[in-house]
């Protein structure tokens, strides 16, 4: 699957970075560098694509502070 | 105002779309010279000088960049990553190209990231105003 990271900067250089085609904390590893570089983290989301791994089994949703509603 | 600190507050993003699986929000901080650097030349302003500027009232030490119509100039302290300024809320300077200048510094670090890891990078304008990068980790071009 196409892996990519998508980085929106708004007319005031405020910055919100969203990964797309990735599975389980891979996501997490392949923008580090980005979010690194670009100054500090003020806060994170995990989508319901967080917690499914690469055979497609979702795991640990009950355990999910921070989901955001569907 | 001398020595204010610009802080880039968060904003809501709209971005809906399937397979997204981390979304994070990031207050940029300005300290690497070579992207003030390409801000710099992506906004057509004269290249950033190392030196100690006077403000009205004190000085500030760090990479001063001219922008338009501000009387004096914008200070990039990058070893803290902080702005040091004095527009007078505006009066000395129109923060319209504070926000433009951070915007520049923001996409042009990404992108000078991206490329050093080796992934393909698209810029696209977006409606509103604000710029949507996309790099291609894995997969294909962006």
């Amino acid at each position: 699957m196409t892996q990519i990271i998508e980085l929106y900067v708004s007319s005031t250089g405020e910055t919100r970075l969203a990964t797309r085609g990735f599975t389980g904390a891979s996501c997490q590893a392949a923008s580090q560098f980005l979010e690194a570089a670009l100054g500090v983290q003020q806060q994170e989301q995990f989508t319901s694509e967080y917690y499914r791994t690469a055979n497609g089994v979702a795991t640990k949703l009950e355990v999910c502070p921070s989901l955001p509603p569907s | 105002m001398a020595g204010a600190l610009a802080l880039v507050t968060h904003k809501q993003f709209q971005v809906r779309s399937k397979y997204l699986s981390h979304i994070v929000n990031i207050q940029t901080e300005v300290r690497d010279p070579a992207a003030v650097l390409a801000a710099c030349q992506r906004l057509g302003l004269p290249p950033p000088v190392q030196r100690t500027v006077k403000l009205f009232s004190g000085s500030a030490a760090g990479l001063a960049v001219e922008l338009p119509g501000w009387r004096y100039p914008l200070v990039c302290e990058t070893a803290t990553g902080s702005l040091k300024y004095d527009n007078y809320q505006g009066a000395w300077g129109d923060t319209l190209q504070l926000d433009q200048f951070l915007q520049a510094y923001a996409c042009e670090k990404a992108k000078l990231e991206a490329r050093r890891r080796g992934y393909s990078t698209s810029e696209q304008r977006l409606a509103d105003g604000s710029i949507k990068l996309t790099i291609q980790v894995a997969g294909g071009a962006a």
